[in-house]
Protein backbone atom coordinates (compact mmCIF):
# COMPACT_ATOMS: atom_id res chain seq x y z
CA UNK A 1 0.00 0.00 0.00
CA UNK A 2 1.41 3.39 -0.94
CA UNK A 3 1.60 6.31 1.46
CA UNK A 4 -1.34 8.03 -0.19
CA UNK A 5 -4.57 6.26 -1.00
CA UNK A 6 -8.35 6.55 -0.96
CA UNK A 7 -10.54 3.65 0.12
CA UNK A 8 -14.30 3.25 -0.07
CA UNK A 9 -15.73 1.77 3.14
CA UNK A 10 -19.38 2.55 2.42
CA UNK A 11 -20.99 3.42 -0.90
CA UNK A 12 -24.74 3.08 -0.37
CA UNK A 13 -27.20 5.91 0.04
CA UNK A 14 -30.25 6.16 2.29
CA UNK A 15 -29.85 2.92 4.25
CA UNK A 16 -27.57 -0.08 4.34
CA UNK A 17 -28.20 -2.96 1.96
CA UNK A 18 -26.67 -6.15 3.40
CA UNK A 19 -28.14 -8.41 0.74
CA UNK A 20 -26.22 -11.11 -1.11
CA UNK A 21 -27.38 -9.64 -4.41
CA UNK A 22 -25.83 -6.24 -3.49
CA UNK A 23 -22.50 -7.15 -1.97
CA UNK A 24 -20.28 -7.00 -5.03
CA UNK A 25 -20.90 -3.24 -4.92
CA UNK A 26 -21.32 -3.19 -1.14
CA UNK A 27 -24.00 -2.69 1.46
CA UNK A 28 -22.62 -0.10 3.88
CA UNK A 29 -23.60 3.57 3.78
CA UNK A 30 -21.29 6.50 3.04
CA UNK A 31 -17.72 6.47 4.30
CA UNK A 32 -14.49 7.17 2.45
CA UNK A 33 -10.98 7.05 3.91
CA UNK A 34 -8.26 9.25 2.44
CA UNK A 35 -4.79 8.73 3.86
CA UNK A 36 -1.65 10.64 2.96
CA UNK A 37 1.70 11.43 4.55
CA UNK A 38 0.64 9.88 7.85
CA UNK A 39 -2.60 11.88 8.04
CA UNK A 40 -6.11 10.55 7.92
CA UNK A 41 -9.19 12.22 6.47
CA UNK A 42 -12.58 10.53 6.65
CA UNK A 43 -15.53 11.62 4.53
CA UNK A 44 -18.84 10.81 6.27
CA UNK A 45 -19.61 8.34 9.00
CA UNK A 46 -22.27 5.98 7.70
CA UNK A 47 -22.18 2.29 8.52
CA UNK A 48 -18.98 1.99 6.48
CA UNK A 49 -17.11 3.67 9.31
CA UNK A 50 -17.81 0.65 11.56
CA UNK A 51 -15.57 -1.85 9.71
CA UNK A 52 -13.15 1.00 9.11
CA UNK A 53 -12.92 1.56 12.87
CA UNK A 54 -12.30 -2.14 13.43
CA UNK A 55 -9.54 -1.97 10.82
CA UNK A 56 -7.96 1.06 12.50
CA UNK A 57 -7.85 -0.67 15.88
CA UNK A 58 -5.68 -3.39 14.38
CA UNK A 59 -3.03 -1.04 12.99
CA UNK A 60 -0.30 0.97 14.62
CA UNK A 61 0.70 4.46 13.71
CA UNK A 62 -1.99 7.02 13.06
CA UNK A 63 -4.01 8.00 16.12
CA UNK A 64 -5.71 11.13 14.84
CA UNK A 65 -8.21 11.87 12.10
CA UNK A 66 -10.42 14.58 10.71
CA UNK A 67 -13.97 13.45 9.96
CA UNK A 68 -15.77 15.75 7.52
CA UNK A 69 -19.53 15.25 7.40
CA UNK A 70 -21.59 16.34 4.42
CA UNK A 71 -24.71 16.56 6.60
CA UNK A 72 -26.38 14.77 9.47
CA UNK A 73 -28.92 12.51 7.78
CA UNK A 74 -28.74 9.09 9.39
CA UNK A 75 -27.01 7.30 6.55
CA UNK A 76 -24.06 9.67 7.02
CA UNK A 77 -23.66 9.52 10.80
CA UNK A 78 -25.22 6.25 11.98
CA UNK A 79 -21.88 4.43 12.15
CA UNK A 80 -20.48 6.73 14.84
CA UNK A 81 -22.11 4.99 17.84
CA UNK A 82 -20.15 1.87 16.85
CA UNK A 83 -16.89 3.51 15.77
CA UNK A 84 -14.28 1.90 18.00
CA UNK A 85 -11.56 4.61 17.88
CA UNK A 86 -14.03 7.01 19.52
CA UNK A 87 -14.09 4.73 22.55
CA UNK A 88 -10.27 4.39 22.76
CA UNK A 89 -8.23 6.74 24.94
CA UNK A 90 -5.28 7.01 22.59
CA UNK A 91 -7.24 8.45 19.68
CA UNK A 92 -7.99 12.05 18.73
CA UNK A 93 -11.04 12.72 16.55
CA UNK A 94 -11.75 16.06 14.93
CA UNK A 95 -15.19 16.63 13.45
CA UNK A 96 -16.39 19.16 10.92
CA UNK A 97 -19.71 19.56 9.16
CA UNK A 98 -22.53 22.02 8.56
CA UNK A 99 -23.16 24.26 11.55
CA UNK A 100 -22.88 27.83 12.64
CA UNK A 101 -20.17 27.04 15.17
CA UNK A 102 -18.33 24.18 16.87
CA UNK A 103 -21.05 23.82 19.51
CA UNK A 104 -23.74 23.32 16.89
CA UNK A 105 -21.63 20.71 15.09
CA UNK A 106 -21.21 18.88 18.40
CA UNK A 107 -24.96 18.97 19.04
CA UNK A 108 -25.68 17.54 15.60
CA UNK A 109 -23.09 14.77 15.93
CA UNK A 110 -24.14 13.77 19.44
CA UNK A 111 -27.92 14.02 18.94
CA UNK A 112 -28.32 10.45 17.70
CA UNK A 113 -26.52 9.08 20.78
CA UNK A 114 -29.14 10.10 23.30
CA UNK A 115 -31.86 8.18 25.08
CA UNK A 116 -34.19 6.80 23.92
CA UNK A 117 -32.40 6.42 20.59
CA UNK A 118 -29.15 4.96 21.93
CA UNK A 119 -28.10 3.71 25.36
CA UNK A 120 -24.82 5.63 25.70
CA UNK A 121 -24.00 9.20 24.82
CA UNK A 122 -20.91 10.74 23.27
CA UNK A 123 -19.85 11.46 26.87
CA UNK A 124 -18.73 7.83 26.95
CA UNK A 125 -16.24 8.41 24.17
CA UNK A 126 -12.76 8.08 25.62
CA UNK A 127 -10.98 9.59 22.63
CA UNK A 128 -10.04 13.26 22.65
CA UNK A 129 -12.80 14.77 20.53
CA UNK A 130 -12.76 18.21 19.01
CA UNK A 131 -15.42 19.94 16.94
CA UNK A 132 -13.93 22.45 14.55
CA UNK A 133 -15.10 26.02 14.35
CA UNK A 134 -16.01 26.87 10.75
CA UNK A 135 -12.93 28.59 9.36
CA UNK A 136 -12.97 31.81 7.41
CA UNK A 137 -11.27 30.05 4.52
CA UNK A 138 -10.15 26.48 3.91
CA UNK A 139 -9.95 23.67 6.42
CA UNK A 140 -6.49 22.20 6.77
CA UNK A 141 -5.43 18.81 8.07
CA UNK A 142 -1.87 17.68 7.39
CA UNK A 143 -1.41 17.76 3.61
CA UNK A 144 -5.16 18.20 2.99
CA UNK A 145 -6.54 21.61 1.99
CA UNK A 146 -10.32 21.42 2.06
CA UNK A 147 -12.93 23.85 0.80
CA UNK A 148 -16.66 23.27 1.02
CA UNK A 149 -19.82 24.54 -0.59
CA UNK A 150 -23.55 24.10 -0.16
CA UNK A 151 -25.10 21.62 -2.54
CA UNK A 152 -28.65 20.77 -3.55
CA UNK A 153 -30.02 18.48 -0.85
CA UNK A 154 -32.57 18.99 1.94
CA UNK A 155 -31.16 21.06 4.80
CA UNK A 156 -27.65 22.42 4.81
CA UNK A 157 -25.45 19.92 3.01
CA UNK A 158 -21.83 20.39 2.01
CA UNK A 159 -19.77 19.14 -0.86
CA UNK A 160 -16.02 19.04 -0.23
CA UNK A 161 -13.16 19.88 -2.57
CA UNK A 162 -9.96 18.36 -1.23
CA UNK A 163 -6.54 19.37 -2.50
CA UNK A 164 -3.86 16.84 -1.70
CA UNK A 165 -0.42 17.85 -2.88
CA UNK A 166 -1.89 19.23 -6.11
CA UNK A 167 -4.32 16.36 -6.70
CA UNK A 168 -7.97 17.38 -6.40
CA UNK A 169 -10.62 15.06 -4.98
CA UNK A 170 -14.21 16.30 -4.92
CA UNK A 171 -16.63 14.50 -2.62
CA UNK A 172 -20.31 15.27 -3.17
CA UNK A 173 -22.28 12.43 -1.67
CA UNK A 174 -25.78 13.89 -1.85
CA UNK A 175 -26.71 16.38 -4.53
CA UNK A 176 -29.54 16.80 -6.99
CA UNK A 177 -27.88 17.96 -10.20
CA UNK A 178 -29.74 20.41 -12.42
CA UNK A 179 -32.78 20.73 -10.15
CA UNK A 180 -33.44 24.39 -10.93
CA UNK A 181 -32.79 23.90 -14.63
CA UNK A 182 -35.40 21.17 -14.78
CA UNK A 183 -37.84 23.32 -12.80
CA UNK A 184 -37.35 26.12 -15.31
CA UNK A 185 -37.87 23.77 -18.25
CA UNK A 186 -41.06 22.39 -16.71
CA UNK A 187 -42.56 25.87 -16.22
CA UNK A 188 -41.00 27.60 -19.22
CA UNK A 189 -44.26 28.15 -21.09
CA UNK A 190 -45.78 29.94 -18.07
CA UNK A 191 -43.23 32.74 -18.36
CA UNK A 192 -43.38 35.82 -20.53
CA UNK A 193 -40.59 36.52 -23.02
CA UNK A 194 -38.58 38.67 -20.60
CA UNK A 195 -38.84 36.05 -17.88
CA UNK A 196 -37.82 33.37 -20.37
CA UNK A 197 -34.73 35.40 -21.32
CA UNK A 198 -33.76 35.82 -17.68
CA UNK A 199 -34.38 32.18 -16.84
CA UNK A 200 -32.33 31.06 -19.83
CA UNK A 201 -29.39 32.97 -18.40
CA UNK A 202 -30.19 31.71 -14.88
CA UNK A 203 -29.91 28.14 -16.17
CA UNK A 204 -26.45 28.87 -17.50
CA UNK A 205 -25.42 30.56 -14.25
CA UNK A 206 -26.71 27.67 -12.18
CA UNK A 207 -24.95 25.05 -14.27
CA UNK A 208 -21.70 27.01 -14.40
CA UNK A 209 -21.79 27.46 -10.65
CA UNK A 210 -22.37 23.75 -10.05
CA UNK A 211 -19.58 22.80 -12.45
CA UNK A 212 -17.13 25.28 -10.97
CA UNK A 213 -16.90 23.35 -7.70
CA UNK A 214 -16.02 20.09 -9.47
CA UNK A 215 -14.07 21.73 -12.29
CA UNK A 216 -10.92 19.85 -13.25
CA UNK A 217 -11.12 17.40 -10.36
CA UNK A 218 -8.80 14.44 -10.70
CA UNK A 219 -11.32 12.34 -8.79
CA UNK A 220 -15.01 13.13 -8.40
CA UNK A 221 -17.09 11.01 -6.02
CA UNK A 222 -20.68 12.00 -6.71
CA UNK A 223 -24.26 11.00 -6.01
CA UNK A 224 -25.63 8.90 -8.89
CA UNK A 225 -28.49 7.32 -7.02
CA UNK A 226 -31.30 7.04 -9.53
CA UNK A 227 -32.14 5.68 -12.94
CA UNK A 228 -34.16 8.14 -15.10
CA UNK A 229 -37.34 6.19 -14.32
CA UNK A 230 -36.85 6.37 -10.56
CA UNK A 231 -35.68 9.96 -10.72
CA UNK A 232 -39.00 10.96 -12.24
CA UNK A 233 -40.76 9.47 -9.20
CA UNK A 234 -38.30 10.95 -6.71
CA UNK A 235 -37.52 14.32 -8.20
CA UNK A 236 -37.00 16.76 -5.36
CA UNK A 237 -35.60 14.15 -2.98
CA UNK A 238 -32.13 15.64 -3.26
CA UNK A 239 -30.38 12.96 -5.31
CA UNK A 240 -29.16 12.80 -8.88
CA UNK A 241 -30.06 10.77 -11.89
CA UNK A 242 -26.81 9.14 -13.03
CA UNK A 243 -27.19 10.66 -16.50
CA UNK A 244 -26.98 14.17 -15.03
CA UNK A 245 -24.01 13.13 -12.90
CA UNK A 246 -22.00 11.76 -15.80
CA UNK A 247 -22.83 14.70 -18.06
CA UNK A 248 -21.84 17.16 -15.34
CA UNK A 249 -18.54 15.34 -14.82
CA UNK A 250 -17.83 15.46 -18.55
CA UNK A 251 -18.67 19.16 -18.75
CA UNK A 252 -16.50 19.92 -15.70
CA UNK A 253 -13.46 18.24 -17.23
CA UNK A 254 -13.21 15.67 -14.45
CA UNK A 255 -10.55 12.97 -14.75
CA UNK A 256 -12.16 10.07 -12.90
CA UNK A 257 -15.79 9.80 -11.82
CA UNK A 258 -16.88 7.35 -9.11
CA UNK A 259 -20.64 6.76 -9.14
CA UNK A 260 -21.63 6.90 -5.46
CA UNK A 261 -24.50 6.82 -2.97
CA UNK A 262 -26.06 3.85 -4.73
CA UNK A 263 -29.75 3.27 -4.18
CA UNK A 264 -30.20 0.43 -1.64
CA UNK A 265 -32.91 -1.05 -3.86
CA UNK A 266 -30.46 -1.58 -6.72
CA UNK A 267 -28.62 -4.89 -6.83
CA UNK A 268 -25.21 -5.46 -8.39
CA UNK A 269 -26.69 -6.21 -11.79
CA UNK A 270 -28.64 -2.97 -11.88
CA UNK A 271 -25.66 -0.85 -10.82
CA UNK A 272 -23.52 -2.55 -13.44
CA UNK A 273 -26.17 -1.64 -16.02
CA UNK A 274 -26.04 1.99 -14.85
CA UNK A 275 -22.28 1.93 -15.26
CA UNK A 276 -22.56 0.51 -18.76
CA UNK A 277 -24.98 3.26 -19.73
CA UNK A 278 -22.57 5.87 -18.33
CA UNK A 279 -19.82 4.39 -20.51
CA UNK A 280 -22.18 4.65 -23.50
CA UNK A 281 -22.84 8.33 -22.77
CA UNK A 282 -19.13 9.02 -22.38
CA UNK A 283 -18.38 7.31 -25.69
CA UNK A 284 -21.20 9.14 -27.46
CA UNK A 285 -19.86 12.44 -26.20
CA UNK A 286 -16.34 11.44 -27.19
CA UNK A 287 -15.13 12.24 -23.70
CA UNK A 288 -12.01 10.94 -21.98
CA UNK A 289 -13.83 10.72 -18.63
CA UNK A 290 -12.81 7.57 -16.72
CA UNK A 291 -15.98 6.36 -14.99
CA UNK A 292 -16.20 3.69 -12.30
CA UNK A 293 -18.62 2.26 -9.79
CA UNK A 294 -17.62 3.16 -6.23
CA UNK A 295 -17.39 -0.29 -4.63
CA UNK A 296 -16.85 -1.11 -1.00
CA UNK A 297 -13.17 -1.98 -0.51
CA UNK A 298 -12.04 -0.32 -3.73
CA UNK A 299 -8.74 1.46 -3.09
CA UNK A 300 -7.25 4.17 -5.28
CA UNK A 301 -3.56 4.97 -5.25
CA UNK A 302 -3.08 8.72 -4.75
CA UNK A 303 0.71 8.74 -4.80
CA UNK B 1 -35.53 57.88 -6.00
CA UNK B 2 -37.33 59.47 -3.10
CA UNK B 3 -35.23 59.05 0.06
CA UNK B 4 -38.29 57.97 1.98
CA UNK B 5 -38.99 55.06 -0.35
CA UNK B 6 -38.86 51.76 1.51
CA UNK B 7 -35.70 49.77 0.88
CA UNK B 8 -35.89 46.22 -0.45
CA UNK B 9 -32.66 44.23 -0.18
CA UNK B 10 -31.91 41.14 -2.25
CA UNK B 11 -28.98 38.88 -1.40
CA UNK B 12 -28.43 36.39 -4.23
CA UNK B 13 -25.35 35.43 -6.21
CA UNK B 14 -27.27 35.20 -9.50
CA UNK B 15 -27.07 38.26 -11.80
CA UNK B 16 -30.29 37.03 -13.44
CA UNK B 17 -32.12 37.18 -10.12
CA UNK B 18 -30.90 40.73 -9.71
CA UNK B 19 -32.37 41.59 -13.14
CA UNK B 20 -35.59 39.79 -12.24
CA UNK B 21 -36.00 41.94 -9.14
CA UNK B 22 -35.12 45.13 -11.02
CA UNK B 23 -37.87 44.40 -13.55
CA UNK B 24 -40.36 43.27 -10.92
CA UNK B 25 -40.00 46.23 -8.59
CA UNK B 26 -39.39 49.02 -11.10
CA UNK B 27 -42.82 50.55 -10.69
CA UNK B 28 -43.43 49.79 -7.02
CA UNK B 29 -41.86 52.90 -5.51
CA UNK B 30 -39.22 51.02 -3.57
CA UNK B 31 -35.47 51.43 -3.44
CA UNK B 32 -33.83 48.16 -4.47
CA UNK B 33 -30.42 47.19 -3.17
CA UNK B 34 -28.87 43.98 -4.42
CA UNK B 35 -25.85 42.10 -3.09
CA UNK B 36 -24.19 39.07 -4.66
CA UNK B 37 -23.07 37.45 -1.41
CA UNK B 38 -23.83 37.36 2.28
CA UNK B 39 -20.48 38.95 3.05
CA UNK B 40 -20.95 41.85 0.66
CA UNK B 41 -24.36 42.66 2.15
CA UNK B 42 -23.05 43.03 5.68
CA UNK B 43 -21.63 46.50 5.20
CA UNK B 44 -25.21 47.61 4.67
CA UNK B 45 -27.12 45.21 6.92
CA UNK B 46 -24.88 45.73 9.93
CA UNK B 47 -26.30 49.20 10.30
CA UNK B 48 -29.48 49.39 8.21
CA UNK B 49 -32.82 47.66 8.48
CA UNK B 50 -34.55 47.24 5.11
CA UNK B 51 -38.31 47.19 4.80
CA UNK B 52 -38.03 43.76 3.21
CA UNK B 53 -35.10 41.37 2.76
CA UNK B 54 -35.00 38.60 0.16
CA UNK B 55 -32.39 35.91 0.87
CA UNK B 56 -31.20 33.11 -1.38
CA UNK B 57 -30.25 29.83 0.32
CA UNK B 58 -27.47 28.31 -1.78
CA UNK B 59 -24.74 30.92 -2.12
CA UNK B 60 -21.02 30.31 -2.50
CA UNK B 61 -19.91 32.10 0.65
CA UNK B 62 -22.69 31.19 3.08
CA UNK B 63 -26.07 29.50 3.01
CA UNK B 64 -28.99 31.87 3.44
CA UNK B 65 -30.46 30.04 6.42
CA UNK B 66 -27.26 30.31 8.43
CA UNK B 67 -26.97 33.93 7.36
CA UNK B 68 -30.53 34.64 8.50
CA UNK B 69 -29.83 33.06 11.86
CA UNK B 70 -26.78 35.27 12.26
CA UNK B 71 -28.83 38.33 11.29
CA UNK B 72 -31.51 37.43 13.84
CA UNK B 73 -28.79 37.61 16.48
CA UNK B 74 -28.40 41.28 15.69
CA UNK B 75 -31.11 43.23 17.58
CA UNK B 76 -31.52 45.40 14.49
CA UNK B 77 -32.81 42.39 12.55
CA UNK B 78 -34.67 40.38 15.16
CA UNK B 79 -37.92 41.26 13.43
CA UNK B 80 -36.75 42.27 9.95
CA UNK B 81 -39.22 41.09 7.31
CA UNK B 82 -37.50 38.29 5.37
CA UNK B 83 -38.53 36.18 2.40
CA UNK B 84 -36.42 33.21 1.39
CA UNK B 85 -35.96 32.55 -2.33
CA UNK B 86 -34.36 29.31 -3.43
CA UNK B 87 -34.10 26.64 -6.06
CA UNK B 88 -34.30 24.27 -3.08
CA UNK B 89 -37.87 23.32 -2.42
CA UNK B 90 -37.52 20.83 0.39
CA UNK B 91 -39.78 20.66 3.44
CA UNK B 92 -36.73 20.70 5.73
CA UNK B 93 -35.58 24.03 4.29
CA UNK B 94 -39.07 25.55 4.42
CA UNK B 95 -39.41 24.48 8.05
CA UNK B 96 -36.00 25.94 8.91
CA UNK B 97 -36.97 29.22 7.24
CA UNK B 98 -40.22 29.46 9.18
CA UNK B 99 -38.45 28.71 12.44
CA UNK B 100 -36.21 31.67 11.71
CA UNK B 101 -39.23 33.88 11.20
CA UNK B 102 -39.21 34.10 7.41
CA UNK B 103 -42.53 35.39 6.14
CA UNK B 104 -42.53 33.39 2.94
CA UNK B 105 -40.50 30.83 1.02
CA UNK B 106 -40.60 31.42 -2.72
CA UNK B 107 -39.28 28.64 -4.93
CA UNK B 108 -37.27 29.46 -8.02
CA UNK B 109 -38.19 29.83 -10.79
CA UNK B 110 -40.71 32.44 -9.72
CA UNK B 111 -42.57 34.66 -12.17
CA UNK B 112 -42.03 38.39 -11.77
CA UNK B 113 -45.61 38.68 -10.58
CA UNK B 114 -44.77 36.60 -7.51
CA UNK B 115 -42.05 39.07 -6.57
CA UNK B 116 -44.26 42.05 -7.25
CA UNK B 117 -47.09 40.63 -5.13
CA UNK B 118 -44.76 39.72 -2.26
CA UNK B 119 -43.28 43.21 -2.16
CA UNK B 120 -46.70 44.86 -2.29
CA UNK B 121 -48.06 42.55 0.41
CA UNK B 122 -45.26 43.02 2.89
CA UNK B 123 -44.32 46.63 2.23
CA UNK B 124 -47.84 47.87 2.66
Amino acid sequence: MSEAYLRFWGVRGSYSAPFASHLDVGGNTSCVEIRADGHLLVCDAGTGIIPFGQHLMQQDGIREMLVILTHYHWDHVCGLPFFLPAFAEDWRLNFFGPGQNAGEIERHVSAQMRAPYFPVSTDTWHAAVDYLQPPGGNLEHGPFRISYQNVHHPGITYGYRINLNGKVIVYISDNECLFLNKSIEQRYQEFNSEEQRLYDSMKREEYDSALQFMQGADILIHDAQYTPEDYEKKRGWGHSCYIDTVNSAIDAGVGQLYLYHHDPNYDDERINAIHQDCLRIIAERQSALDCHIAREGLTLDLA
Amino acid sequence: MNRSNPVVVVVDDSPSVKSLFEHSTASLGVELKTFSSAASSLAYLNSQKPALLFLNIIMPDKDGLTFLRELRGNPLHEDTAVIMISSKDYAQDRHAAWELGALEFISKPMPMQAITEAVKKHIS
